[in-house]
């Protein structure tokens, strides 16, 4: 039994996220006897990353204040203000959290046509199982489960999202929903494929699909291409505009989402920002050089792992901003003609992409490069 | 004539719109054209001649019921005063907010406010009577700016100033006073009723009899053409004519 | 019942530990329903928009009834909106809140003794009323935080307190009670060929080619006035003329069908109005088809649409209205724009309520007989129908965010349209009845209502019949106000529909760039007129004042101002590929469809008509300015948005040209001497005289018909006069939208369903303006 313990102490204390700067703290704090296994159980970089970041506590921020910025920005784009008088001086800073305690508060509906219990089910469903995707998702040099298969794990988790959307609007049994969810349906299928290979290409580049030991290279400069199918990929696969065609809001009332009320709507909603952070997420992991940065002297030698995040997090906010920031350029295309954007040009696309990635190998062990 | 023919865009040409377009967003999200007046703590300058809420002077009333004529909503009714005279009340849930009224009150017995912005709990409460619509009521206020919208030959300029705006416009008088007095076109159908004699406010009109013939008389000096005498001739033989 | 809801909602944020948290997050995100039921919802939408944005309370604008929790009620509930509003709300998850803004929301407003408006009142339970028509977008914030106030602090309180000051009490000689202005004659005479010298050659020449084509089957053809024509037949031969005149001359579409109603005389007159766009010399020219009936309960007529299509929405109309059936039109079986329920509502005997001017004890909100049901059934034989066929059918609005205040049913297969049926209505509110129980000057600010985006060529087409029957001469300096105004409210329509388009097709930030130019000629317009969106500005013989030297250099700015917005705007929506992708080709409709269903204005010009009125019948100085008339061959979507869009590039222009002039006139007269009578010295201003200079306006004789070019098409008003009562005997309005209605129809047929709100928002289309 002891020597369980002991292992599993050693296992843990061998892979403890390092932030110099608060070592002092906490090597003062290992004196107090299970505060110590505490903050080293925290610290345990699995842990780490599956509880603060990029896990549970970093997506809780970012749903509480991630939709925030993309209103206040949307807004001052379009001449406005935003959200501001809940506390003027903070510019509304915390308006979300209204929104979602209302959202708590307010009754759930389940309308007599649904089918109850997977109306209710496939709300919190689908919330659950956005954040699967998390588990294997380094920010820095923090990861929960790394795995050699980790970028294909990812992806197969990332196209369960669509099942419960599809759900979400079977279970409804509205017409709008319906509509919503064929749609849905329709847009996975265009874009999954270029989206996959457009990873691929990254997955080929990079020579491993461990998103760990993939190198600190801006693949955006790699192999642009990939990263252009990526990111149009994203968007398609988030429902941002100019493809958020199942949830149009004025063809379709919001689809899948229309007789959603009170919690089971706010899970929904934040649902949205959960995928499109994950997308980001990997996006930064793969096309912008994950947590690597410019080396500020002084600062991340005090800060260490949390250096990494910190360069992670930044770059997951600007990816998510500007794809959040669509919404204020384009219109919406029409669903036949996102599927040919789809099956036309982002394969072509996304097939170049992974031409050149397979030239650019080639070149690399030839040593041309 | 203009023909109006769109052609389509080229690679070239897309590109292009795409770029223009990501850069209007780029720079707005930088230097952005705000246009927006915060209203409860803002408040937007409002013209003099701006149509809000009425109010009302008695002392000006000559009782001639025009308002309540021309009034497209039915919005006014009269009420009796303690004095036996008519006055206006205001059903805000009816007006249109048009001010033919004011436009139709001789006198400027009736003038404008500034007011405008005023959430009621209850139907009932938004029929105003005379007696309110003396002085001028008190609004809930949460404004410490004010916002002047100016268009210059550039842009929308929005200039703001640290002041609480003044809702009550000072009266203006009609522009134009034309006086008129009332006259008689045709005495002789006359059937002495004296019904303008009692609805004139100011005695202008006196009766006298002789030879058993009923004349009636107007002192054009003494009538302050209100036209009531007009509107209660029980022949209609009575005019409102230039002095 | 309306107390216990409102107690019920206000209990459950009450109660529980979590009170406090409960009331400060429900007072921090008010969620309003997107419930446009009539215009209050234009400025509902400038409280949201970059002017105001509504969106710093808290208060989102959300679409999805489930997700909202605030009703903001907006203007006029109609009989066939009341369902709606019920439904809407019962959806809503608790606690929600109501407000209502706008006149008619409360006590009717203008529409006070309209046979189709209800108190939402009575519907659901209201928070806070808010009084205005429209409200400016201050008041309705001004409600958003009396709700807040309500939820946070429990304080359910009226905003403004009056001070009450004793009346005069001394007796004087005290006043009687006047009787009603109003003079209805007890037996008008009514005649609509009532013939008229004019100085209008082309017409001797036109009748006597008339006569000699329609040898025997006429009764007689009169010149009522210029450009308009009466041929009077029998019921048989109506048609039959008709043919002759469309086959012979090109007459190739009616401009209004109308029925007349002389109870006196038990007959019926029925009235079609064609004009001709193949014949350009018939352009202006209005040929009115008339003949006489038996009144009865449900007279026979043959429908006129074989020949003439484009009548087929007013058939249906004036058969709700009348209860006349064309036979041959297929819409006899139902009604359309009005509620199952309602009895042909514009024959004379169906009596309004009367003005009461006096302030007694009659009740306040008298009883408004509710539809019976509150619900709003499904029509299940159709859906019934559709499946048997493989089809599916949707249905759009009342309340959806892409429907407008109407319903369209769609019928799709896969994802293509194959019938659309528009269900309209919602916000019909009887103008054209209660405008037969007012004075002709109180009519003026009533017409505005059915499109205040449109507001001054609303009035200016009304004006133009009085105009036209009085033979009134305008001043010089009138006109150019007039031409600015109605060149600043077509900008300003042309704005609000791009913002409306720019919303079906999902972009946002269109809407609020086209919504914050709105702002500034909302400016301009406040300061000439005193309103922001209903100025009644523009009178019988001018207009109510002079417009004064620095408004009209802001206004004259405006025009050079518009533009770096307008950049923007252009980079971001119109010239976006995405944007063009999405309209060009698509619901093309051609010239031959554009002139058979009807269509007016710059959607007929797409499609290669060259029609517009401000040519082919110049009024006001539409003749001494330097334009073109913009076509397109098009046809599509984005061929209208654009045609549109140049047209308003030369409407900038036009109001420069209009205000420079305006900048070198000297002040003078704005009203016309003949229409003031007496009160000549009111003509630079009316304040004061407004009553006694129009209170007893009677209009001579027949029927004046005036067509203006408002901004989304030709605007047709026809009054019949008995000559005697200072009232109408009847006042028909054809307004732009009702026309282009068929055409969203038609050219959304075959297209893919997403199509539909792209179509619609091509199209500009103003529900309260069609529906009246
Ligand atoms: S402003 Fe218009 S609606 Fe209001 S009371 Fe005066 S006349 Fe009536
Ligand atoms: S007429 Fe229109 S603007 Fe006026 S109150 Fe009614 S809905 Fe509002």
């Amino acid at each position: 039994m002891q020597e369980v313990i002991n292992e599993l102490l050693e296992t843990m204390m061998s892979n403890q996220v390092s932030v110099p700067v608060i070592q002092p703290v906490i090597d003062m704090a290992a004196q107090i006897p299970m505060m110590g296994l505490g903050i080293s159980f925290i610290l345990w970089t699995p842990i780490f990353a599956l509880l603060i970041c990029p896990g549970l506590s970093t997506l809780g921020i970012f749903l509480l204040f991630f939709p925030w910025i993309e209103r206040k920005l949307c807004a001052r784009i379009q001449w406005r203000v935003g959200p501001r008088e809940i506390v003027p001086w903070l510019g509304g800073l915390i308006q979300l959290l209204a929104d979602t305690l209302r959202f708590l508060f307010q009754e759930v509906i389940v309308h007599k046509d649904a089918h109850r219990p997977y109306f209710l089910q496939f709300a919190f469903l689908s919330f659950a199982a956005a954040l699967l995707p998390l588990l294997f998702i380094n920010a820095g040099d923090v990861i929960a489960i790394a795995s050699p298969y980790g970028i294909q794990l990812l992806l197969a988790l990332v196209c369960l999202f669509p099942l419960f959307i599809l759900g979400l609007g079977w279970a409804s049994n509205s017409r709008f929903a319906f509509i919503g969810s064929v749609r849905e349906a329709f847009m996975y299928f265009a874009y999954e494929i270029p989206f996959i290979i457009a990873v691929l290409a990254m997955v080929i580049l990079f020579g491993t699909s461990n998103p760990i030991l993939i190198p600190d290279k801006w693949g955006i400069i790699l192999n642009p291409i990939a990263a252009f199918t990526f990111f149009v990929g994203a968007a398609m696969a988030t429902s941002r505009m100019p493809f958020e065609i199942p949830e149009a809001d004025q063809e379709v009332a919001a689809g899948p989402h229309v007789e959603y009320s009170g919690i089971a709507f706010g899970l929904i909603y934040v649902m949205c920002y959960e995928k499109a952070y994950i997308l980001s997420t990997l996006m930064v992991v793969l096309f912008l050089g994950g947590g690597s940065g410019p080396d500020i002297p002084g600062l991340t030698v005090h800060l260490g792992d949390l250096m990494g995040i910190v360069w992670f997090l930044l770059k997951v906010i600007i990816v998510m901003t500007t794809m959040f920031v669509l919404r204020t350029i384009y219109p919406r295309y029409r669903l036949d003609q996102g599927l040919t954007i789809g099956w036309g040009a982002m394969i072509a696309i996304s097939l170049v992409a992974l031409a050149w990635s397979i030239v650019f190998v080639f070149m690399q062990q030839g040593g041309v490069l | 004539m203009k023909k109006v023919t769109v052609q389509d865009q080229g690679v070239v040409e897309k590109a292009k719109c795409h770029a223009a377009a990501i850069g209007v967003a780029m720079k707005e999200s930088v230097y952005p054209l705000t246009a927006t007046v915060q209203y409860p703590r803002q408040r937007k300058k409002m013209p003099d001649n701006f149509r809000g809420y009425i109010l009302f002077d008695p002392d000006k009333c000559i009782n001639c019921w025009e308002c309540a004529f021309v009034c497209p909503a039915n919005a006014i009714r009269m009420k009796e005063a303690p004095n036996k005279k008519y006055y206006p009340t205001i059903d805000y849930g009816k007006c249109i907010f048009c001010h033919f009224c004011i436009d139709s009150c001789t006198d400027g017995a009736l003038r404008t406010t500034k007011i405008h912005d005023v959430a009621y709990k209850d139907m009932d409460e938004m029929v105003t009577l005379t007696e309110e619509m003396i002085e001028p009521p008190e609004i809930v206020r949460e404004d410490t700016k004010l916002v002047e919208y100016l268009i210059d030959d550039k842009d929308l300029q929005m200039k703001k100033t640290r002041e609480v705006d003044n809702l009550f416009v000072d009266e203006v008088p009609p522009s134009v006073e034309i006086p008129v007095v009332s006259q008689c076109i045709d005495g002789a159908s006359c059937i002495g009723c004296h019904v303008c004699e009692y609805v004139c406010g100011s005695g202008a009109i006196s009766s006298s009899i002789a030879n058993g013939v009923m004349n009636m008389a107007i002192d054009t000096d003494m009538c302050t053409g209100c036209g009531l005498c007009v509107k209660e001739c029980t022949m209609q033989i009575l005019k409102l004519v230039r002095k | 019942m309306e107390k216990e809801e409102q107690d019920r909602n206000m209990h459950i944020l009450r109660t529980g530990v979590l009170s406090p948290v409960k009331r400060w997050s429900a007072k921090w995100s008010l969620w309003p329903c997107h419930f446009v039921t009539s215009c209050c919802g234009v400025e509902l939408a400038h409280a949201f928009a970059s002017g105001f944005d509504g969106e710093r309370l808290g208060t989102l604008n959300m679409g999805i009834s489930r997700q909202a929790n605030f009703i903001i009620v907006e203007g006029t509930i109609t009989r066939k909106m009341a369902r709606a509003l019920r439904i809407v709300w019962e959806q809503m998850p608790d606690p929600k809140f109501v407000n209502v803004i706008g006149a008619c929301g409360q006590r009717g407003g203008i529409f006070w003794n309209s046979y189709n408006i209800t108190r939402p009142s009575e519907i659901v339970p209201v928070d806070f009323f808010i009084p205005g028509c429209p409200v400016t977008p201050e008041s309705l914030l001004r409600g958003v935080r009396a709700v807040q106030d309500k939820i946070a602090l429990g304080k359910d309180e009226t905003t403004i307190k009056f001070k009450k000051v004793a009346l005069p009490s001394e007796v004087g000689p005290g006043s009687t009670i006047p009787t009603s202005p109003k003079r209805f004659a007890p037996t008008p005479l009514v005649k609509v060929d009532i013939p008229r010298e004019v100085d209008w050659a082309f017409g001797s020449t036109t009748v006597n080619n008339l006569k000699s084509q329609l040898e025997g089957l006429y009764k007689s053809i009169t010149i009522t006035d210029k450009n308009r024509i009466a041929i009077k037949t029998a019921p048989d031969n109506l048609m039959e003329v008709a043919r002759k005149l469309s086959d012979n001359m090109g007459i190739d579409h009616t401009k209004s069908v109308n029925v007349i109603d002389v109870p006196h005389e038990q007959k019926f007159i029925l009235e079609y109005m064609a004009s001709s766009y193949s014949n350009s010399d018939l352009m202006p020219v209005i040929i009115t088809l008339f003949t006489d009936i038996e009144r009865k309960a449900e007279p026979e007529f043959p429908s006129i649409t074989p020949l003439w299509d484009s009548a087929d929405y007013s058939e249906r109309e004036m058969h709700d209205f009348f209860g006349v059936k064309y036979e041959g039109n297929a819409g006899m079986n139902a009604k359309f724009l009005l509620a199952p329920e309602t009895q042909t509502p514009l024959r004379k005997d169906f009596k309004i309520a009367e003005e009461n001017y006096v302030f007694d004890d009659s009740p306040l909100n008298p009883k408004i007989d509710l539809p019976s049901s509150l619900e709003m059934p499904a029509p299940t034989d159709l859906y019934d129908e559709a499946e048997a066929s493989d089809e599916f059918i949707i249905l759009v609005g009342p309340h959806h965010t892409g429907s407008g205040h109407l319903r369209w049913i769609l019928r799709v297969k896969g994802d293509i349209i194959v019938d659309v049926t528009p269900d309209p209505g919602y916000v019909h509110r009887s103008m054209e009845k209660i405008a037969e129980n007012r004075l002709y000057i109180q009519n003026v600010p009533l017409f505005e209502r059915a499109n205040i985006s449109d507001p001054f060529n609303m009035n200016l087409g009304y004006v133009h019949a009085i105009e036209k029957a009085l033979s009134i001469e305008v001043p010089e300096r009138a006109k150019y106000i007039r031409t600015m105004l109605a060149e600043l409210s077509r900008i300003g329509a042309f704005f609000y529909d791009s913002g409306i388009f720019s919303l079906f097709t999902g972009h946002s930030t269109g809407f609020m760039y086209v919504w914050a130019i709105r702002e500034m000629i909302l400016e301009a317009t406040v300061r000439m007129t005193g309103s922001r969106c209903t100025p009644s500005f523009i009178i019988p013989g001018g207009v109510r004042r002079d417009i004064s030297k620095d408004v009209l250099e802001m206004t004259g700015n405006f025009t050079s101002a518009v533009n770096k917005r307008l950049k923007k705007f252009e980079d971001i929506f119109i010239n976006n590929p995405v944007f063009i992708a999405r309209t060009k080709g698509v619901g093309v409709v051609t010239k031959q469809e554009a002139i058979k269903y009807g269509l007016v204005g710059p959607f007929l010009r797409a499609s290669g008509v060259d029609y517009d009125i401000r040519k082919v019948e110049p009024y006001e100085v539409y003749d001494q300015l330097n334009w073109e008339v913009t076509t397109g061959d098009a046809g599509d979507c984005l061929g209208r948005y654009m045609g549109r869009y140049e047209e308003i590039k030369q409407s900038l222009s036009l109001l420069k040209q209009t205000v420079d002039a305006l900048k070198r006139m000297p002040r003078g007269d704005v009203i016309s001497e003949e229409v003031l009578g007496d009160y000549k010295e009111a003509s630079e201003d009316i304040k004061g005289h407004l009553y006694h200079a129009y209170g007893n306006l009677v209009l001579p004789k027949g029927e004046w018909t005036s067509v203006v070019e408002s901004a989304r098409g030709t605007l047709l008003y026809s009054i019949i006069s008995d000559g005697d009562s200072n009232v109408p005997h009847r006042v028909r309005i054809v307004t732009p939208c009702w026309m282009n209605l068929r055409g969203i129809v038609e050219a959304s047929k075959g297209e893919r369903v997403a199509d539909f709100w792209t179509i619609y928002g091509s199209f500009g289309y103003f529900p309260p303006e069609a529906d009246r």
